[in-house]
């Protein structure tokens, strides 16, 4: 690193602190002769609760103890650790690296004799999904998220828009990147909101879709800050969309396909994912508004119209899948989706037991869908929350 | 010989006036002498047993010298010939006594019952005959006893027609040193090449039950088997005993009347057996309605057998006797098992037990068992048994055995016993009339009282094992626990000592490993688990923890 920016040494501090105090205390209770043990949330679903005020997935109350004298946890004890003592080391150090480089730093080989006195090797993890778990564990024991613990992924959301930000030493200026986009980076909070002239913020489940709008001016003309996830969003990208809604107070519409996966990436964007309870507490846009496509605009519904004609229906309605109506089924389950329009949603897909393509739209006509389909539904408040 | 085999050839005398040594050489498979193979392993087994009871029984730690020599090869038509020579260091037979004590078959001075490895020394005998008619070779024997001052020496055959000792050659020196015993050499045709596997078999088994015998065994391919003595220890000899009514049969009441020196039945009731006072016999001759002043001698007398049999019948079945005593048995012991068991086997565990004697018929019986588990136990489907009898072993017929019929019951599984087992059961019955099952002595019978004693023992010790080896299992377990633990001790050690350096602190020298936090933890492992203890003895956690963990670098 030729240079470090403030906001980032603030950071490591704050969180090599955290770090600090709480392995000192395991430190302790070991001086002390005392059983070691780690005190970790459970990242079960039954450990994942709904909260409604704030609308989003938490984690619950439930700990679990890890104890390195339950031989069924030692290994585990160990690997959180380990996986710990490397994150600590990188923030110290002022390196960033991403969960695999930790796999790699974390992985070696432990010699030890067995009963009959024989040299026995055993690796610290083997796979990668070993020590993301790892990195896991410490977010949730210690109350961080990788991000906050300078921990880099692959960058995957991109955002456009009349916005200037701080990214490290540099200002970007989020209107002047060509046909390109800004790549969201794997430490959003780290980002400073400079100056910005939007009053939305538009999340494209596609990538494509998301080229499209950018290159037809979209944004430019509702004054829109353009964001995609590019499929199943990662943890920056929702962050992201987090700090514009909460920071800057802008409303978010999701628009994705018109189907089960679609509706579950919205509620990825909304709640959060079950996978990733514990992280929704900051990730989460509870307040997120599910654009479309919605199964009205496809076949219409009491006095609305549709938006597609009844031979463009035939062309583009792709039939629903047993996979999709099983996962449709499960989104029933769920609390948020149980709401008046969400039941009448689902309820349309299963009756008519049919998909559109976010692309279907664009066929009809690019401009159908940027100054006519999506300026529409949002005047007429044509969403579903 | 069982009694059966004697009856057999007392009865053969009776009718066909045939003398008992030329009986014998008629019948030898009666004894054991069937073919050349059968009858070195007999005629070895013969002399050593011979050799032990000459000592053990007389408080002498035996010293025994077997050997075997090829005198002649084998050709198509002939087996190979050999010579035996077997030494002891025995009390010594009397030098007026050698002749007849080799010579006579059935010469014997007295009739009492009492535990004896051979019966009244009727395998020699046979041995000697057998010797006589395959090679004419004579027996040449060797002795003194402790209190004498001359070696005696004889060479004799048998005259099988008359049953009499034929002196070859009989002389005395003057002994030097202190020696006592016996020494005997036969020569004999066998095929020892057939043999060896029983032969070496036996001498194992006989040094596994005699810990306290030394015992060499010269082979013709010039191996030495050695079995040093491991103790000093030598089992109670058996002392003679009257017999107990309820186990004599007619021929021997017989027999008993026409040795006794009583004049009335009373005096005969309780001077021949044991256990009979007054007040018991003339109770019991009430009962049965015979006059105790009658002179017993009467009762063999012609047309007075109907008094006999009542006689017979009467102390066969009587209730009012005491039971037959117990102390003119000789058990091993469960030390002398153990160190037997250890010797031979080397195995993990070992266990033995001496029962209370119980009787059947009118015969006391102690039986003893043990069982050696793993070590160098070589693991197979079925226990290996070793059976014994008045501590002499038994080879063949072993699956008509009762112990076999017993242990072959047995599910070992109930006692944590996983197939293949490193298993050894040996089961011992000592009684002053082994309930043998045919005239071969190799197998005894299913007499109830006898099958539920040998059943007791095994499962009494087997219950041991089970507790020794859900211990050594659940011992088992915890140390693997401690593997599986204290293995990652130094790398959570490295990691918390990073962890526990203060950002503010970070330098270069501040990496090194926390080697207090591995002390630490080492305690806490330790305490973590208690060891069961196994024959009183418990296993250090701590030492366990730092093995697992020894030799590994602890630095980077």
């Amino acid at each position: 690193m030729s240079h470090i920016d403030k906001i980032d040494i603030a950071a490591r501090k704050k969180v090599a602190e955290i770090f600090y105090k709480k392995f000192m205390e395991l430190n302790e209770e070991i001086s002390k002769e005392k059983p070691p043990k780690l005190e970790i949330p459970m990242r079960t679903f039954a450990n994942t609760e709904f909260d409604i005020s704030k609308g989003i997935l938490k984690l619950g109350i439930k700990k679990i103890e890890r104890n390195f004298l339950n031989m069924n946890e030692s290994k585990k004890f160990m690997q959180t650790l380990l996986m710990a003592s490397i994150i600590y080391q990188a923030l110290v150090e002022n390196e960033y690296p991403t969960i695999r480089d930790l796999y790699y730093r974390g992985k070696h080989t432990i010699l030890y004799k067995d009963l009959n006195g024989r040299l026995k090797e055993e690796n610290t993890w083997e796979e990668q999904s070993e020590s993301d778990a790892s990195i896991r564990d410490v977010e949730v024991m210690l109350g961080l998220l990788r991000e906050d613990m300078l921990i880099l992924s692959k960058e995957k959301g991109k955002v456009v828009g009349n916005m200037r930000i701080r990214s490290g030493n540099d200002v970007i200026d989020l209107s002047k990147l060509g046909h390109g986009a800004y790549a969201i980076e794997s430490t959003p909070d780290l980002i400073e909101f400079l100056d910005y002239d939007a009053e939305m913020v538009l999340v494209v489940e596609k990538d494509a879709v998301f080229q499209q709008l950018h290159r037809a001016g979209f944004w430019q003309k509702y004054k829109a800050l353009l964001v995609t996830g590019a499929g199943q969003p990662d943890r920056a990208t929702r962050r992201f969309v987090r700090r514009l809604h909460d920071e800057l107070k802008l409303p978010v519409y999701i628009l994705t396909d018109s189907d089960p996966y679609g509706w579950y990436i919205y509620s990825v964007f909304k709640v959060g994912s079950i996978q990733l309870s514990y992280e929704s507490e900051r990730l989460a846009t509870p307040k997120a508004k599910f654009l479309g496509v919605s199964m009205s605009d496809i076949f219409g519904y009491g006095t609305k119209k549709a938006y597609l004609s009844e031979e463009e229906r035939r062309n583009f309605i792709i039939k629903a899948k047993d996979l999709d109506i099983k996962r449709a089924k499960e989104l029933t389950r769920y609390s948020w989706f149980k709401s008046k329009l969400w039941k009448r949603e689902i309820d349309m897909f299963m009756d008519k037991k049919a998909k559109l393509e976010i692309e279907a739209m664009a066929s009809k006509g690019l401009k159908f869908l940027a100054f006519q389909y999506i300026p529409e539904k949002i005047q007429t408040n044509d969403w579903i929350e | 010989m069982s009694t059966e085999a004697e009856e057999k050839i007392k009865a053969q005398e009776k009718y066909r006036e045939m003398s008992i040594a030329e009986f014998f050489a008629k019948n030898k498979e009666l004894a054991g002498f069937s073919n050349p193979t059968r009858a070195l392993y007999q005629t070895i087994r013969e002399l050593v047993e011979n050799s032990l009871d000459a000592t053990d029984t007389h408080n002498i730690l035996p010293e025994i010298r077997i050997s075997l020599k090829e005198l002649e090869p084998a050709t198509e038509d002939k087996p190979a010939k050999y010579e035996v020579a077997v030494e002891d260091n025995g009390i010594g037979v009397p030098p007026n006594e050698i002749a007849n004590a080799f010579g006579k078959v059935l010469y014997s001075s007295k009739y009492v019952i009492r535990q004896t490895r051979g019966m009244y020394g009727l395998g020699i005998k046979a041995a000697i005959l057998y010797s006589q008619m395959t090679t004419g070779q004579p027996v040449f024997i060797v002795s003194s006893m402790d209190s004498s001052e001359n070696i005696y020496y004889r060479k004799l055959l048998i005259d099988i027609k008359k049953n009499e000792p034929i002196i070859i050659e009989e002389g005395q020196l003057i002994k030097k040193n202190n020696w006592h015993g016996t020494k005997v050499y036969l020569t004999l045709e066998g095929d020892w090449t057939r043999a060896k596997p029983k032969v070496i078999e036996y001498i194992k088994r006989i040094a596994l039950i005699s810990p306290y015998a030394e015992i060499i065994f010269e082979t013709p391919d010039n191996e030495i088997f050695y079995f040093p003595r491991v103790t000093k220890k030598i089992p109670k000899p058996p002392s003679e005993a009257k017999p107990h009514p309820h186990g004599i049969d007619i021929e021997q009441l017989k027999s008993m009347i026409s040795f006794t020196k009583t004049k009335t039945l009373l005096e005969f009731m309780t001077e021949e057996f044991q256990s009979i006072g007054e007040v018991t016999a003339k109770k019991f001759l009430e009962s049965i309605g015979l006059d105790p002043n009658m002179n017993p001698k009467s009762l063999i007398e012609k047309g007075n057998s109907k008094l006999l049999q009542t006689l017979s019948a009467g102390l066969r079945t009587y209730k009012g006797f005491r039971p037959p005593r117990s102390e003119y048995l000789s058990p091993i012991g469960e030390e002398l098992i153990e160190v037997g068991l250890k010797r031979l086997f080397n195995p993990e565990w070992v266990k033995a037990i001496t029962r209370q004697a119980k009787a059947y018929e009118g015969h006391p019986f102690i039986v003893e068992a043990g069982i050696a588990y793993g070590g160098n136990i070589i693991p197979s489907e079925e226990p290996v048994l070793l059976r014994y009898a008045n501590k002499i072993p038994l080879l063949y017929e072993e699956r008509e055995d009762v112990s076999y019929k017993v242990v072959s019951s047995i599910n070992w599984k109930i006692y944590n016993i996983e197939e293949p087992m490193p298993l050894v059961v040996l089961v011992h019955v000592a009684s002053t009339k082994i309930p043998y099952k045919g005239v071969g002595k190799e197998s005894l019978s299913e007499v109830s009282e006898l099958e539920s004693e040998i059943k007791n023992a095994v499962q009494e010790i087997a219950r041991s094992l089970r507790l020794y080896i859900s211990k050594k299992n659940s011992e088992h377990i915890l140390r693997e626990k401690i593997v599986t633990i204290s293995k990652y001790i130094p790398e959570i050690a490295r990691s918390l000592s990073i962890l526990s350096i203060h950002p503010d602190k970070w330098g270069s020298n501040g990496k090194n490993i926390d080697k207090d936090l591995i002390e630490k933890l080492i305690k806490i492992v330790s305490k973590s688990v208690e060891f069961p203890k196994i024959d009183g003895k418990e296993e250090d956690p701590e030492k366990v923890v730092r093995s697992v963990i020894a030799n590994v670098k602890l630095e980077q």
